[in-house]
């Protein structure tokens, strides 16, 4: 269970089957907090702002709509 | 009306204004500034001022350390080691981080990486060898913690803009630390004024020995770098006097005759003249002097070298001195770090001793009083810079210690010591523990003080408190704390809890916590400084001259003339008319700013008396000292008076009463007494007392805004109003004080009725539709810091990862959290709902962390924490926004100490309305009044509703109306000009009916706070859940969803109703309650088991002990198969089907379990009903 990169096929075949993603890839944007760059992160970087080298970075707010019954 | 003479406005645009732009230049509220002074100040003076800074000089204190490489020292080498200077460095990145664009760090970062906020301390370490050439090396003594907007921080000198821009507040006042992201402060502490000797009684002198009396003088010496040495001399019963002192915690007692004779070369003639003076007809106390001096014969001690050498004989081994010390060295060591340590020479000394023991003869003859040490006139104020500094020492002097003590070591295990070789030096560096700022990072994060003298303290634990930022008042008024010590908490007198006139001016009367802190834990009132500087007095001498001081005379003594002395150093004589007019000159020519005395000098001339305090004319100039500003009659000029000589001046509190020949000065505003927050209690001159006690308890507790910066900070908890407003109805200084910037309540039409009967006993009914329309409307944001690498030890690889695996997992998980597994921002969370995934190398599998709390929340903000490795993400926070709006239960308060909780949110339609068709807001019960007295609040209400019909604010700045020009009057025309009633009085409409009351409603415009206690956070319910495994009995905790007791007083109260069936539903139903099996025939509760079923039956419940087992197959044979049971180790029995279930508490089972482990065994006798 240790190769964890590289290509992995996917395992919930249902929804691979289907033809559609059921996630789609919005793609996690990150927010430096002091530079306020924006920026994707990989798994195993270091966390660390791309421009600045800052080492608080903030999670975008995510792309997808967020919905409440308001009542 | 002739009081309020500027108007006060709402500046709504201005402070728009201010925050979109904020300015360029400086802060628009200096007099916030002002009131943290004391904090950032006195830590400046660590690294500022003259000798540089308090830790040069404590350097310089420390001295020299000495040690030989050999125990052998004819033959052996010589190292003097001593540290030259300390350096302070700003907080950077450290040299190992290649990556950062800015090599500064600032405060918000520390605050969201939960880091501390610390700077490199380097000392220059230096030592010669056999008295050589100097050596020197700069070593670094770790990360010192660094308050904000001090000279170390990167914030100091920076514009609102620039704060705004490091993402602080824009009016960031600093005076705190960060440390593990926590801010923390280090809190004033009173303690006895320096350099003064205080005549003190305390019966538990008497327990030091058989001779010792409750007489003593006291002085608590101060050194230059603000450690200090307390020295205390006793009476003895038989008119002898010992000296005492505390070195490294123990005690020692020295008679006064041997300090004085190794003070200076003298003889009995000038000790006799220079305590009796021209008192020689005084027989009480030449009997005791001549006693005094005859038996200090017996140590046949005669001259100084003598008596030094008998001194440093004895203290040599406590002192740890060099060995190549004489004893005469020794004894002078003695002296510099023991006696009188605010004096430089021998002579000032022997001087101060003389006085000291002249002061304590006139005290046990009765002929002056004690001196109080509760009152503010002997006390001054130990500021944290200072503490921080008397640590930082010690800290220091034990690093020296621990080099010399590693040198004897190397010694013992016979290494080889080269003190010239640098290689040695270096190595012997790096084997002790040169972490100085982790010490101190330890202090302010725990509030322990770790030390081995102790620091002259009476305290070890308590000496920090996290800086809440619940609102910004509660942040404000914790920097103006002033704490009495926690070792006069446990005291069972309240004397020292007492409000004594002499704080006047500067500590609040007002503002101090009701229940155990009482009266301890005050507030300096808002006007009052702590000096941090050493005033500049070396003109005084001089201008002392000019009036005819005459100079250390050796025969003046005694309370007949005027001892005059400046910190704790005779420097003359006078007659007390002489002393009268000298202090008078002194203080016209400093508030003139004339002969170069600095304004703040406190001339403290005490008049002679009968039996009265001690006289003389005491000057005081140096730090800590509290002061504040009156006005100075003679010049009408702005004097700074402290409270030693405030008890001796006449301070007129107006200008109206002032009256010739008596008064000296005047109050600039009687409201200079109260403390910030006292300040802001509209009306506060109306009310009962306590209830403004109350108000600042409960401003304290405000839900309000805490800050502007808030998306950068991660406080564990923080409540947040979302519609404050600024109050129509506020005193002038809430202006000044900036407290606009975060507002802290609600302006609610209030009208005084009894209108529901949801109104009873302080509870308040709040118009549903104000509640829909935001009134008191706030959230909480909880901050849960989650951190992979916790149970990781260093060095270890990494084996937790924040994101899915590629193995199976739920699919839902999905509908939280983003492909990087870390949650959406802006999704709901409830209980169980996922927040992080992480896949996990060990098991192979993906896991998550759920949501844990029973409130939905919504996440605010993911904020990813590298740490100093550059490792992988391993650390995060996640901030959870969770509403709150206004339930019934929620507590609510006007700013008059009158809380009340809200019980019921009335329908608009049924609320009362007046003529102009105005329904209130809020509706509290009359009855809150008549016992409280709050005709500040009615003031209020008054002032409150004609500012909002005019469109003005009201001036609420109390000690502005008289009798002849009052509020009533002032407002109520206001009112009629509005067209509305004088009184504010209003016919009122029943919503319910529509017919008009009988009674006018009094009805007005109040601020109202909402306060943190909500019942979301405080209600308890259960009717089951979790149980303690061994008992079955409910947990208790609310955290865990455990119950309340029933408690015996519960249980009695009860049985005297005879509500028998309730009580049984308690103490059983609810708790233990369990079914479970008895053999009827041997009375057991633990025999029974239950058989192993065999095919096509059921299980039955045999006792073991009463059936019998079938050992072989012989007795089987009349024996129906059915009768046969079999246990689950496949042995056979018969018998035994005795039993029944009965009810009982598991308790019950547990004590028999527990009874037969000892050999007991219990039979129940069952019968049926």
């Amino acid at each position: 269970m240790t190769s964890r990169e590289g290509f992995v096929p996917a395992i919930n075949s249902s929804a691979a089957a289907g033809g559609f993603s059921n996630h789609k890839t919005y793609g996690v944007k990150y927010i430096c907090a002091s530079c306020a760059a924006t920026f994707t992160l990989g798994k195993s970087e270091s966390i660390r702002c791309k421009e600045c080298g800052h080492r608080v970075i903030y999670k975008a707010r995510t792309k997808r709509m967020v919905q409440f019954e308001a009542r | 009306m002739v009081a309020p003479k500027e108007r006060l406005g709402f500046n709504t645009l201005k402070t728009t204004k201010r925050f979109q732009n904020p300015p360029k230049d400086e802060t628009a509220f200096p007099l916030l500034a002002e009131a943290i002074y004391p904090h950032i100040h006195s830590f400046n003076a660590l690294t500022e001022g003259p000798g540089g800074g308090l830790l040069n000089l404590a350097v310089k204190d420390i001295g020299k350390k000495t040690v030989y490489d050999s125990t052998e020292h004819r033959s052996a080498n010589k190292l003097k080691i001593w540290i030259d200077s300390v350096q302070l460095m700003k907080p950077a990145v450290g040299s190992f981080d290649k990556t950062s664009l800015d090599r500064k760090t600032y405060p918000a970062e520390c605050r969201e990486r939960m880091s501390s906020y610390r700077g490199k301390l380097m000392l220059k370490v230096c030592w010669s060898v056999n008295d050589g050439p100097e050596m020197s090396e700069v070593r670094d003594a770790g990360y010192l913690p660094i308050m904000l907007k001090s000279n170390r921080c990167h914030l100091q000198t920076m514009s609102p803009e620039e704060l705004v821009k490091c993402r602080e507040e824009s009016d960031e006042l600093g005076g705190y630390f960060v440390v593990n992201g926590l801010e923390k402060l280090v809190r004033m502490l009173i303690v006895q004024r320096r350099n003064h000797p205080m005549a003190i009684v305390r019966p538990s002198f008497e327990n030091r020995g058989h001779a010792y009396t409750k007489y003593g003088i006291q002085i608590r010496c101060v050194r230059p770098d603000q450690t200090s040495q307390t020295n205390v001399v006793h009476y003895l019963k038989d008119g002898n006097l010992t000296f005492r002192f505390s070195w490294r915690k123990n005690e020692y007692l020295v008679p006064v005759m041997m300090i004085m004779k190794a003070l200076a070369e003298t003889n009995d003639r000038e000790i006799f003249d220079g305590i009796v003076g021209s008192d020689s007809s005084d027989s009480f106390l030449t009997d005791r002097l001549e006693l005094l001096l005859r038996s200090y014969k017996s140590y046949g001690l005669h001259s100084q070298q003598e008596t030094l050498a008998y001194l440093g004989d004895k203290f040599r081994v406590v002192f740890g001195v060099a060995d190549d010390m004489s004893d005469v060295e020794v004894g002078k060591e003695v002296l510099r770090r023991i006696v009188l340590v605010h004096l430089d020479s021998n002579e000032d000394k022997f001087r101060m001793l003389l006085f000291m023991i002249r002061k304590l003869y006139t005290l046990v003859a009765n002929d002056c009083c004690a001196d109080n040490p509760d009152s503010s006139q002997h006390q001054e104020i130990l500021l944290g810079g200072f503490l921080y500094g008397m640590i930082l020492k010690e800290k220091m002097d034990e690093y020296l210690a621990s080099i010399t003590q590693q040198v004897n070591t190397d010694i013992d295990r016979g290494t080889g010591i080269n003190f010239s070789e640098r290689k040695y030096m270096t190595r012997l560096f790096s084997k002790v523990n040169e972490n100085i700022g982790q010490k101190l990072q330890y202090f302010l994060s725990t509030g322990n003080l770790v030390s081995q003298s102790g620091l002259d303290l009476q305290q070890v634990s308590g000496y920090t408190v996290v800086a809440d930022k619940i609102n910004f008042y509660r942040f404000l008024s914790q920097f103006r704390m002033v704490h009495r010590g926690s070792f006069f908490a446990q005291l069972k007198t309240t004397t020292v809890r007492k409000l004594l006139p002499e704080s006047w001016g500067f500590l609040c009367p007002v503002h101090t916590p009701d229940g155990s802190p009482c009266g301890l834990l005050n507030h300096l009132s808002h006007k009052c400084k702590v000096a941090t500087e050493d005033s500049d007095v070396s003109k005084v001498g001089e201008a002392l001259s000019l009036l005819g001081i005459v100079p250390k005379h050796g025969f003046a003594a005694g309370p007949n003339v005027c001892c005059v002395q400046l910190d704790g150093k005779v420097v003359g004589w006078c007659t007390h008319e002489q002393g009268r007019i000298v202090a008078d000159t002194l203080r016209y020519w400093k508030v003139e700013r004339t002969h170069g005395l600095p304004l703040d000098l406190e001339i403290g001339y005490v008049p002679p008396s009968t039996k009265g305090q001690y006289p003389g004319l005491y000057l005081f100039g140096g730090r800590a000292r509290m002061m504040r500003p009156v006005k100075y009659l003679p010049l009408a000029k702005e004097d700074i008076v402290g409270p030693f000589e405030q008890v001796y001046l006449n301070v007129a509190v107006r200008p109206s009463e002032i009256e010739s020949n008596i008064h000296s000065h005047v109050e600039f505003s009687p409201t200079n007494i109260l403390s910030i927050l006292a300040n802001l209690t509209p009306f506060s001159d109306f009310n009962q007392s306590p209830r403004n006690m109350y108000q600042c308890q409960m401003g304290k507790q405000t839900m309000g805004t805490p800050g502007v910066a808030l998306a950068h900070r991660s406080d564990n908890k923080l409540y947040r109003l979302q519609t404050g407003q600024t109050p129509i109805v506020k005193a002038k200084l809430y202006d000044q004080y900036g407290m606009d910037n975060f507002p802290n309540g609600t302006n609610a039409v209030v009208a005084v009725i009894s209108y529901t009967g949801y109104d009873m006993d302080d509870a308040m009914i709040i118009n549903k539709s104000a509640d829909e329309r935001g009134f008191g409307y706030g959230m909480v944001y909880k901050v849960e810091k989650i951190d992979l690498g916790m149970n990781r030890r260093r060095g270890d690889p990494i084996t937790q990862h924040f994101g899915f695996g590629s193995d199976e997992w739920p699919e839902e998980w999905k509908g939280k959290l983003d492909a990087d597994g870390l949650p959406m921002i802006g999704t709901k969370v409830e209980e169980g709902d996922p927040i992080v995934a992480y896949f996990d190398d060990t098991v192979g599998k993906t896991k998550i962390k759920t949501y844990h709390s029973s409130e939905p929340g919504y996440i605010e903000e993911v904020k990813l924490l590298g740490d100093n490795n550059d490792e992988e993400l391993q650390m995060l926070t996640i901030k959870y926004r969770i509403i709150r709006d206004t339930q019934i239960g929620d507590k609510y308060s006007s700013r008059h100490g009158q809380k009340g909780v809200c019980s019921r949110k009335w329908p608009t339609v049924d609320m009362p309305f007046s003529e102009t068709g105005i329904q209130p807001d809020v509706i509290i019960n009359p009855h809150a009044f008549p016992s409280r007295m709050t005709i500040g609040m009615f003031v209020e209400s008054l002032a409150g509703k004609a500012g909002a019909l005019h469109g003005i604010a009201q001036d609420s700045t109390p000690w502005q109306f008289s009798e002849d020009d009052t509020p009533a009057d002032f407002f109520g025309e206001q009112l009629l000009k509005a067209g509305y009633n004088y009184h504010g009085n209003e016919p009122m409409y029943s919503g319910a009916t529509g017919e008009e009351l009988r009674a006018d409603i009094y009805m007005g415009v109040v601020y109202y706070q909402r306060l943190r206690h909500m019942v979301n956070d405080k209600f308890q319910v259960r009717s089951t859940g979790p149980v303690n495994s061994l008992t079955m009995q409910p947990v208790k905790g609310r955290k865990r969803s455990g119950g309340i007791r029933v408690g015996e007083m519960e249980r009695d109260a009860l049985i005297g109703h005879g509500s028998a069936f309730l009580l049984q539903d308690r103490l059983l139903n609810c708790s233990d309650y369990t079914q479970t099996s008895i053999c009827r025939s041997c009375g057991s509760l633990l025999n029974p088991q239950t058989s192993v079923p065999r095919i096509g039956q059921k299980s039955s419940i045999r006792c073991r002990s009463c059936a019998t087992k079938i050992e072989s197959e012989t007795l089987l044979k009349d024996v129906d198969e059915s009768e046969i049971w079999e246990d689950g180790q496949s042995n056979r029995f018969i018998g035994g089907a005795d039993t029944t279930t009965i009810g009982i508490p598991f308790v019950l089972k547990y004590l028999d379990s527990e009874l037969a482990a000892m050999g007991i065994r219990m039979r129940y006798n069952v019968s049926p009903k």
